[in-house]
């Protein structure tokens, strides 16, 4: 009997690795953009620089940032999102996704196509953590997937908060992120 | 009548500086962004050095490399191309990295410099000049290895 318990275990465990997809998926070519939008003016800012890791056994999600490629149309604009009151770039150069697919049976890794999905996780900027969600779509074709997300953000979750001048009208105060990865198995 | 004629020139004087002051706010609002190609060189150094700065210590190789204002330093790295990849703006990408390491230097063209990575083979030695992004580094949650990131680049003689 204990045998073959054994002999089932052994069986088991190879037939899960053997089916079980790619270890991890890796994307170095990712887009991520933030608007924000006010009466006043809209603003957008572009990142081509993410790296970002999809676990597709356990639905992990990770992205990492390098904040200073965010490029604005505006030179004085990136200054003051670089700058000490707004993310301070140079003490806190990255930040940081961590979350997981929440619905992560409706996608299929192995299968070409469409699959809707949402990700809940934490936002990690100058150290702060807050969770944030996002809805968005997983692409599987051949080996690579897409992925794409849109979340918002609340500026004031992360201290950044601006009470007069400028800023205060012309920076809204919740902001759009949108994300767009193309991965490859590692 | 002295008075009247001081006023005038106060008046004049405030006007003036009402508007020397608007030009100079409206320069600073639409100020172009730096042109790094045309921005002289801040440090010159191989893709081992400069991977290797920020692995021995982060926090330092931050401090020297990274600006507050995210004009950052200009670097002319030298290395062996590793890869050539095209991003989601179709800027090429340069990967300076050795066989054997674990991480190099991600060097992003532009739209103007593209031409100029179009010719570069891997296993090319090259000298890649652009502006700092961001170091290297190990990411316990991403397990892997992060290049050094350099954007706005394009290959200079050596």
């Amino acid at each position: 009997m204990k045998k073959t318990i054994l002999s089932l275990a052994v069986v088991l465990t190879f037939a899960l690795t053997a089916f079980s997809p790619a270890t991890k998926f890796i994307t170095k070519n990712g887009h991520i953009s933030f608007f924000s939008h006010t009466p006043v003016e809209d603003i957008t800012a572009n990142n081509y620089k993410v790296v970002g890791t999809i676990d597709p056994t356990s639905g992990e999600v990770v992205f990492s940032v390098p904040m200073q490629s965010f490029e604005f149309e505006k030179a004085l604009m990136q200054e003051h999102f670089n700058g000490k009151d707004f993310l301070n770039t140079k003490a806190f150069p990255k930040a940081k996704f961590q979350g997981k697919i929440t619905d992560l049976t409706s996608v299929d890794f192995s299968k070409d196509g469409t699959y809707t999905a949402s990700v809940s996780g934490e936002l990690t900027l100058k150290e702060v953590a807050k969770p944030v969600s996002a809805s968005g779509s997983i692409t599987v074709k051949g080996s690579a997937i897409t992925i794409e997300a849109k979340f918002p953000i609340a500026l004031a979750d992360y201290g950044i908060v601006f009470k007069k001048g400028k800023p205060s009208t012309n920076i809204a105060k919740s902001v759009d992120v949108t994300v767009k990865a193309e991965y490859q198995p590692e | 009548m002295a008075k009247r004629k001081f006023f005038k020139w106060l008046l004049i004087l405030v006007i003036a500086g009402v508007v020397v002051a608007g030009g100079i706010g409206l320069y600073l609002f639409n100020k172009p962004h730096r042109d790094v190609q045309a921005s002289s060189i801040d440090f010159s150094i191989s893709s081992e050095a400069l991977v290797q700065e920020f692995l021995n210590n982060p926090s330092n190789a931050n401090a020297k490399y990274l600006d507050e204002t995210g004009d950052s330093k200009i670097i002319a790295v030298t290395g062996t191309v590793h890869s050539i990849s095209k991003d989601l703006k179709d800027q090429f990408v340069l990967l300076l990295k050795t066989d054997t390491a674990k991480v190099g230097v991600s060097c992003t063209f532009t739209q103007d410099t593209n031409l100029n990575a179009e010719k570069v083979k891997s296993g090319d030695h090259v000298t890649v000049k652009g502006v700092i992004r961001s170091g290297a580094g190990y990411d316990q949650d991403l397990d892997l290895y992060e290049d050094v990131v350099l954007e706005k680049c394009d290959l200079i003689k050596e």
